[in-house]
């Protein structure tokens, strides 16, 4: 059956799906009519150095995606739908084995001003030592992206997505692997979008895996933005960390929920998962479900912890008593709070950057 | 295979697993219909309005289907026609130990009853199958006017409060097991506490099934008035049979302005009866709501004890703890609502797994926009003692205030070797360290109980931790 069969075949799912609950299909889908499989455009992709100049020999984006992953477990609503749609916009990032960079590198998605979708295979070499980060700006009214991939054993990635689209909605699923003993940063930095449904699985079936999850979710007025992030624990001695800052003002909702699954058999199993909300308006709401499904008792630890709170008013009298006006004062709580998953995002000069554009976003009225 | 050999395999040691010949005086066949509904209302000699009631939760028991979270494969296998939805054992409500029928009595002897009463309870209700057989009160309380009895007669004599408060809590329309309640219930507790009364010591409600493939539906409703409090701890047991049980109790708890209701429950059922429960209270200012909920035993237990902090400055309290054994799947938690400005809450919950037992903590913490200076805690413990076992966490905050202040910690763990070790190098045998690591572990939930709630609970546990170890 081909992808678009596939998706026809699929019943729209109902709210007591715990992926579904907050952000239903139908509210993600470009033309809400959830029985079409729409043409949709690609979008314009660069891979530049962090300089605007080449990339080095080793890292290169193909046309096409030869060897497709679909992670056991994935929803097939959003990948079937992803992979109908694509059509040709289907690249894959290519890096090296033993591939390293000194700096960061950037692939620049363009998705214009109608909707578009791209489906992104990473082929990440073994022993390879990279920290991509994907832009993706646009004013189209909605945009797709399906990331599938694995990221070859010994290899160390620190993998940043910033979404900078001025509106509209954007549908993201990643499906990746993540081989023996690599260890892998995957950042997600989102203050554009409308609305955002993202959908994000990591599987470690190697031993010796280690993963951060971190993101840094800014929203302002009516913005909607669900992050689902689920990390699969499928072999011994495997790592990981999930740590999600979202600061909510305006009218805006934060949706961010987890699920950690550490397998039978997946012993000395260290996981954990925190969410932090910073509410900023009487108008704003942030949910979170962290959720836990631990089949093996020979672990380190599993753990995970939520919590809500309000900027702290002592904080920002203490630095109104330094000179800082009240606006200032509260715009420097608020990056500070984004800045402690910014910072564990990669190198100084990656987080430097992101500083940079976290301040611009800042800046804005709306935030 | 004999019977009772097959029942062993299918319970394990379980010590209140054994059963008397059943001696009913009414039993209905099995099956769920409309007309079951109506000859249970008759039976009564119900109301008209409460005849309604039962007839519009069967329907939308029928048209409900059934919940596809949760443990599915284990919740359709649930057989409703092969259920028996009402059976009378005693013609009547005695008031005097003396006049209940000898094989009930004995019954409820064994299971140290009347014992308890005598010595640190205020009251106590006895039901067996689907009504109560033994009901009691002391006599200061009564005359305090504290109202204190079984659900049929609260209805009987009292049917103007129980029209006001029934359903008030848990529409008929809550969920699918709610609305099978409200449908077919029978027996469980009314309580009316008046303003400002306390009741000292906690009054008591045992629940047993006896008969084979019996439903047991009791209904509980307690209103504590101003300024009032009470304790109210329930038991439950039920023999082991090889063929299931099905317990669907509603709970419904209005702590009005200023009163205090903890609600105390030790679930001991065999592990072939389905334990589907819907608890919820409604706390209205500066109120106060406490559940203490252990459940050890059921095949599947979903039970998620909610309260409503409907009036500002109330409080509301869950500590639960679980234990999963061999083809057991505790599905507990906790929901609170925090609607009013200034509430707080707090949710404790402990579950250890053992033997291939599945543990899983489900909540929901909810704080509405207009709810300002809200306080929430909650944290979520699980043990996993062996590589059989599962454990899982499904929480869910909601805050839509930012005045909120919430926090959520979980964790997974397994016993510490070292508190083994330490435990072993002063003589304790393994299985020893290991239950008194265990009963430790419960230590924040059995301190909460009656003292001789306490004591069964640790002795219950060490005999589920025998054969722990080799």
């Amino acid at each position: 059956m081909d992808s678009v069969a596939e998706y026809l075949s699929l019943d729209e799912p109902d709210r007591s799906s715990h992926l579904w609950r907050y952000t239903p299909w139908r509210g993600i889908h470009p033309t809400g009519d959830v029985s079409r499989v729409p043409k949709l455009e690609s979008p314009v992709l660069g891979l530049i150095g962090f300089d605007g100049g080449a990339v080095p020999d080793g890292i290169s984006i193909e046309e096409g995606v030869h060897s497709d992953i679909i992670l056991p477990g994935t929803d097939a609503l959003t990948g079937t739908f992803l992979r109908a749609v694509t059509g040709n916009s289907q690249w894959t990032l290519r890096v090296e084995p033993e591939f390293s960079s000194e700096h960061p590198v950037i692939l620049d998605i363009d998705a214009g001003d109608s909707a578009s979708v791209l489906h992104l295979a990473l082929k990440v070499g073994r022993l390879s030592d990279l920290e991509l980060v994907t832009r993706i700006r646009g004013s189209g009214e909605w945009f797709g992206m399906l990331r599938t991939g694995d990221i070859g054993e010994g290899s160390s990635i620190n993998d940043v997505v910033v979404s900078l689209m001025d509106d509209g909605t954007l549908l993201r699923v990643d499906s990746i692997s993540i081989g023996r003993d690599a260890q892998v940063r995957a950042g997600t930095v989102s203050s554009g979008s409308e609305c955002t449904k993202a959908d994000l699985r990591y599987r470690m079936d190697e031993p010796g895996g280690s993963l951060r999850v971190l993101g840094s979710i800014l929203a302002a007025e009516s913005m909607h933005l669900d992050h689902h992030v689920e990390i699969h624990h499928e072999a011994p001695e495997t790592f990981s960390r999930l740590a999600w800052h979202s600061a909510c003002d305006g009218d805006s909702r934060t949706v961010g929920t987890g699920m950690l699954r550490v397998a039978d058999g997946s012993t000395g199993a260290d996981a954990s998962q925190v969410f932090h909300n910073l509410l900023l308006s009487a108008d704003a709401e942030a949910d979170s479900i962290p959720e836990l499904e631990v089949l093996e008792h020979e672990v380190v630890g599993c753990g995970h912890g939520t919590a809500n709170g309000p900027i702290d008013e002592d904080q920002v009298f203490y630095l109104e008593s330094r000179g800082f006006d009240p606006s200032e004062a509260r715009r420097a709580l608020i990056a500070a709070f984004l800045n402690t998953t910014l910072s564990e995002m990669g190198s100084d000069s990656l987080h430097d950057w992101l500083v940079g554009l976290l301040n611009s976003e800042l800046r804005t009225p709306d935030a | 295979m004999p019977a009772n050999q097959e029942a062993r395999e299918v319970v394990g040691d379980y010590k209140a697993g054994w059963h008397d010949p059943e001696n009913s005086t009414i039993r209905f066949d099995f099956g769920l219909s409309e007309e079951v509904v109506r000859e249970i209302s008759a039976l009564k000699g119900e109301p008209e309005w409460m005849t309604d009631i039962r007839v519009k939760a069967y329907q939308h028991f029928v048209e409900r289907p059934m919940p596809t979270w949760g443990n599915t494969p284990t919740l359709e296998s649930i057989d409703f026609d092969k259920i028996c939805y009402f059976l009378r054992s005693s013609q009547a409500t005695e008031k005097d130990w003396d006049d209940v029928p000898e094989d009930i009595r004995n019954t409820f002897d064994r299971l140290g009853i009347p014992e308890a009463e005598q010595k640190w309870l205020s009251g106590v209700t006895a039901q067996y199958e689907s009504e109560a057989v033994y009901h009691s009160i002391r006599e200061d309380l009564e005359k305090q006017g504290v109202i204190f009895l079984d659900m049929d007669s609260g209805l009987r004599e009292h049917p103007e409060i129980i029209r006001k408060w029934f359903c008030s809590v848990v529409p008929l329309t809550d969920n699918k097991f709610a609305a099978l309640n409200t449908a077919v219930w029978s027996g469980g507790s009314f309580i009316y506490v008046p303003k400002g009364v306390h009741v000292e010591m906690p009054v008591q409600a045992y629940f047993r099934i006896n008969a084979k493939n019996m439903g047991q539906f009791e209904r509980t409703l307690i209103i504590a008035d101003e300024g009032s409090s009470i304790h109210y701890v329930e038991g439950c047991t039920a023999p082991t049979y090889s063929t299931d049980s099905l317990h669907s109790a509603v709970v419904e708890l209005i702590a009005l302005p200023g009163a205090h209701i903890r609600y105390s429950t030790v679930q001991n059922w065999s592990a072939n009866v389905y334990n589907l429960v819907t608890k919820r209270g409604i706390a209205h200012e500066d109120s106060k709501i406490e559940w203490v909920d252990g459940n050890i035993g059921s095949k599947l237990t979903m039970k998620y004890p909610s309260v409503i902090l409907k009036g500002e400055g109330s409080h509301a309290e869950v500590i639960s703890v679980a234990y999963s054994g061999e083809g057991q799947h505790q599905d507990a938690g906790a929901k609170i609502y925090h609607l009013a400005s200034n509430t707080t809450s707090k949710i404790l919950s402990k579950s250890i797994s053992k033997n291939g037992g599945r543990g899983t903590y489900r909540g929901l913490v909810k704080v509405s926009p207009k709810a300002e200076n809200c306080k929430l805690n909650v944290v979520c413990d699980a043990l996993i003692l062996d590589e059989d076992s599962r454990s899982d966490t499904y929480p869910t905050m909601e805050v839509a205030n930012p005045t909120a202040h919430c926090e959520h910690e979980a964790s997974v763990s397994k016993v510490s070797d070292n508190q083994l070790f330490y435990l072993m190098s002063r003589g304790h045998s393994e299985e020893e360290a290991l239950a008194m690591i265990v009963n430790g572990f419960f230590e924040p939930f059995t301190r909460e109980l009656p003292m001789e709630y306490a004591v069964e609970l640790n002795q219950l546990m060490a005999l589920e931790m025998e054969g722990s170890i080799g």
